[in-house]
């Protein structure tokens, strides 16, 4: 009888589960352990974007990302040093709106955020995430890099907030915290910032001081025992900071065109009707100046108004005379070969490293370049354009959150790979892009 | 902002692909809902008119009359590749009903008229689901107005045709992707023609053979509405906040054939296949009225491939009074798969039926039916969008009709 009324309620249990069910994705940690988990790099590890480290952007850091997925497979509390306030602690964070140019045209830009900024006082407190904004390679070992009195002469703000004292350096203060996992993704800045110098006025990191640095940081992680992963460097000239103003934005008519061979012609420029390549200053070139060539880039800091209405780039008719834009503006084809070279020797140390030390290996060079291409998840592309292309903020350099998701997934996809571990990606859809006014 | 124009490819979501697949499902007796949505090897009297015009001429009394309605519960489960998140459905139910009439011209001949909703239902994910940029909610009906004449040979052979009149509703809200962040809604009417003929051969008291073709209705929305909400000031003026839109969406042919057998007084069996011409489900295309740079129209592949149906079902007499009926069959999807979205869960789909007739008097027959569908667990993709994880779906779906013959 009883035996019945179970078989009845399993019956009705078959008909009426109105329910579809899935088993759920099965976490786990394979052969790392997520318990500790530090994360040591640059800018793009602390979080930041817009121009700056704002809380919003540091709780959206692909190692806060990361972090969050760790937690379901035994991983433990990250600390970030957070800012209170979303202006971060120097001042230069930006927000799309309108403003009017030279010609009297209205158009939506990137423009200047002016908000209460966060003091540059001593946190306090060991983090987990110990990006710092603006380091090099050999910066995450540098004494005194931390060090407050020295902000502005050889120390980092970023840094001096967290440093465990005027004298520790970034990998002490990692290897401190006693990891057990790490994520590695430095090196970036040791070609970027000669190359939103245009070149000039600042030095591509030699290969050796590269190697040498990378083998010391790489070294003093390994030596806690810690698991980890390590990210290469990205072609930097494919971003929008170098991509969003054409070499070849100078428009003339035929008219102009004729005059202008007439002048320049017998120095190598050329003219048609339609864009033309810019001028720029060229200390090689017969005149000290030339026109642009093809694969050369103009850099998103170029003031757009001297474009537009001070004849820079062209010829002012006014004084008869062609305007150069300044070097400083412009990637010219010897310097993003000195980048690419450098770039190539620099993941090739870290592939090295990544084998000797048995790390997970993320190819973010060609993640990076799928990005700029195009991914299309769930329906929401991303790519390289400026402002609409979802992946990069408003600096042009750094990522949205969703650019921040999309480096977190790959990380999540080197790791399960290398340590057999299965980590869960996000989704990119629930992550905030660039909002438009 | 040129590539907004490839973001406004997420129009992705059909109008009326709900009508499609797995969702195409024959509620149009509940006799027959009960035996496996069997029906054309039968003359259950007016509901003939739905399943084969041919055996509406076998009707016994002057008179027929039918009617009823199912409630569709139906529920999906999404899992995203790789990833632990989980979404299902929260849909409303949907209540398709059917009416006939038929009565005798003369003996011979017969004639009637259907109203009867074969397609329609709802999908609604929750607002903030993963596929939201694919689809947020649709909701459809379409309702068939079927004039139709039946003519019967020496009580062996039928043969009948209907003229259906297709009116068809169309409601959808679908996110866009950033940077629009905004939301489209959809919303169109179209009216539409279409042909239902069948025969019946009957060459014995035991053995009834039923064939139909129910022709591709071109469901058209012409002058459909467009609404775009909470569109950033800055990309305004490529969305504005109403225009018109056009769209089309075949329903299907249908070719049945069905066989039915007397075993014993008491129990008979069945068995029907259905072929779907679904291949004329080729893509989405939604035309808007004025377009610009960023507003193009969208072409959104489907692919469907011809499906065939297989069913078996059974009826068994406890008394006058009283017919049970059960039945199973097999929908394979008809999607493609590259391009299987989530406003069509359309996966393979086993299902079982339960039926019941009472008769408290001569001529009345209360009909009771309960049909369940499991739609098995796959992994799917949708390539352009690249939308991609593992589906499960559920429906069970309660009916209840009356019939009176006099």
């Amino acid at each position: 009888m009883k035996y019945r009324y179970i078989l009845f309620i399993g019956l009705a249990a078959v008909l009426f589960a109105c329910q579809p069910e899935l088993d759920d994705f099965s976490t786990s940690q394979g052969s790392a352990d997520f318990s500790t988990y530090v994360a040591l790099g640059n800018s793009l590890t602390a979080g930041y974007a817009d121009g700056s480290l704002y809380r919003t952007s540091q709780l959206n850091s692909y190692p806060s990302i990361l972090a969050e997925q760790f937690k379901k497979a035994g991983g433990g509390n990250f600390v970030q040093p957070l800012m209170n306030g979303e202006y971060g602690i120097l001042p230069g964070k930006l927000k799309l709106g309108y403003s009017t140019d030279c010609l009297g045209t209205t158009g939506l830009s990137p423009l200047p955020s002016n908000g209460a900024l966060d003091a540059i006082t001593p946190l306090g407190y060991q983090v987990n995430n110990l990006g710092v904004p603006g380091a090099k390679s050999f910066h995450l070992l540098a004494q005194g890099y931390g060090d407050m009195a020295g902000i502005g002469v050889y120390a980092n703000p970023y840094y001096a907030r967290f440093a465990s004292s005027a004298l520790s350096t970034v990998v002490g203060d990692a290897i401190a915290m006693m990891p057990t996992f790490y994520t590695l993704w430095i090196g970036n800045n040791d070609v970027l910032y000669y190359a939103i110098a245009g070149g000039v006025g600042d030095t591509i990191t030699g290969q050796s001081t590269f190697t040498f640095a990378m083998n010391t940081i790489v070294m003093g992680l390994a030596s806690t025992g810690a698991k980890g992963a390590i990210a290469n460097i990205p072609d930097i000239t494919g971003i929008p900071f170098f991509t969003t103003i054409p070499s070849n934005g100078y428009v003339v008519s035929q008219n102009q065109a004729d005059s202008l061979n007439m002048f320049l012609g017998g120095y190598g420029f050329h003219y048609e009707a339609g864009p033309n390549y810019f001028i720029i200053e060229d200390a090689n070139a017969p005149l000290g100046f030339r026109q642009m060539v093809a694969g050369e880039l103009l850099l998103l800091t170029l003031p757009q108004d001297s474009l537009k209405c001070a004849y820079w780039g062209g010829f002012n008719p006014i004084l008869q005379i062609p305007v150069a834009i300044p070097g400083q503006y412009v990637l010219t084809n010897d310097e993003i070969l000195n980048i690419e070279n450098a770039v190539v020797g620099y993941n090739a140390t870290i592939e090295s490293l990544a084998n000797q030390y048995d790390l997970a290996y993320i190819d973010m060079n060609a993640k990076m370049q799928d990005l700029s291409d195009e991914i299309i998840t769930n329906g929401v592309t991303l790519n390289a354009e400026f402002v609409t292309g979802n992946a990069f903020s408003l600096d042009g350099i750094h990522l949205t959150p969703m650019g921040y998701a999309y480096i977190a997934n790959e990380f999540i996809r080197g790791i399960n790979s290398k340590y057999g571990s299965t980590l869960p990606v996000v989704s990119l859809t629930d992550y905030q892009s660039v909002i438009l006014p | 902002m040129r590539k907004i124009t490839l973001l406004m490819l997420l129009f992705s979501m059909a109008t009326f692909s709900l009508w499609a697949g797995g969702y195409q499902v024959r509620l149009q007796g509940q006799k027959q809902t009960g035996i496996g949505l069997i029906g054309t090897p039968f003359a259950f009297g007016a509901s003939s008119i739905f399943y084969n015009p041919g055996s509406l001429s076998f009707m016994k009394e002057e008179y027929s009359l039918s009617g009823g309605v199912s409630a569709i519960n139906s529920n999906v489960i999404f899992r995203e590749k790789d990833s632990d998140y989980i979404a299902r459905t929260n849909n409303k139910l949907s209540t398709p009903f059917y009416f006939y009439g038929a009565t005798k011209v003369i003996d011979d001949l017969s004639v009637g008229v259907g109203v009867y909703t074969p397609f329609g239902s709802s999908t609604t994910w929750d607002d903030d689901w993963h596929g939201r940029y694919l689809i947020q909610n649709i909701a459809l009906s379409a309702i068939f107005i079927q004039p139709t004449v039946s003519y019967k040979i020496k009580d062996i052979i039928g043969i009948g045709a209907g003229l259906s009149i297709v009116l068809g509703s169309v409601d959808l809200n679908q996110k866009l992707p950033a940077p629009v962040n905004g939301e489209v809604n959809l919303n169109g009417k179209s009216t539409a023609l279409g042909f239902n003929i069948g025969g019946y051969f009957r060459p014995n008291e035991k053995f009834n053979i039923g064939i139909d073709y129910r022709s591709n209705v071109n469901m058209k929305v012409e002058d459909g509405d467009t609404k775009f909400t909470n569109i950033p000031t800055a990309l305004a003026s490529d969305f504005p906040p109403t225009g018109k839109f056009n769209a089309e969406l075949p329903l299907p042919a249908n070719l049945d054939f069905g066989l039915s057998y007397q075993l014993t007084e008491k129990f008979l069996l069945a068995a029907e296949m259905n072929y779907v011409f679904w291949s004329a489900y080729d893509s989405l295309i939604i035309d808007f009225k004025e377009n610009n740079e960023t507003l193009q129209d969208s072409r959104n592949p489907r692919e469907y491939s011809n499906s065939l149906i297989f069913r078996l079902g059974g009826e068994y007499k406890f008394t006058e009074k009283l017919i049970a009926r059960a039945g199973v069959y097999y929908d394979p999807t008809p999607t493609n798969e590259d391009y299987f979205t989530p406003e069509t869960v359309s996966l393979d789909q086993f299902a079982f039926t339960l039926g019941l007739s009472y008769l408290p008097v001569k001529g009345l027959s209360i009909d009771l039916s309960y049909l369940q569908l499991e739609g098995l667990e796959s992994d799917k993709n949708y390539s352009p969008e690249n939308f991609a994880g593992t589906y499960k779906t559920r429906a069970f779906i309660p009916g209840i009709g009356l019939s009176y013959n006099f």
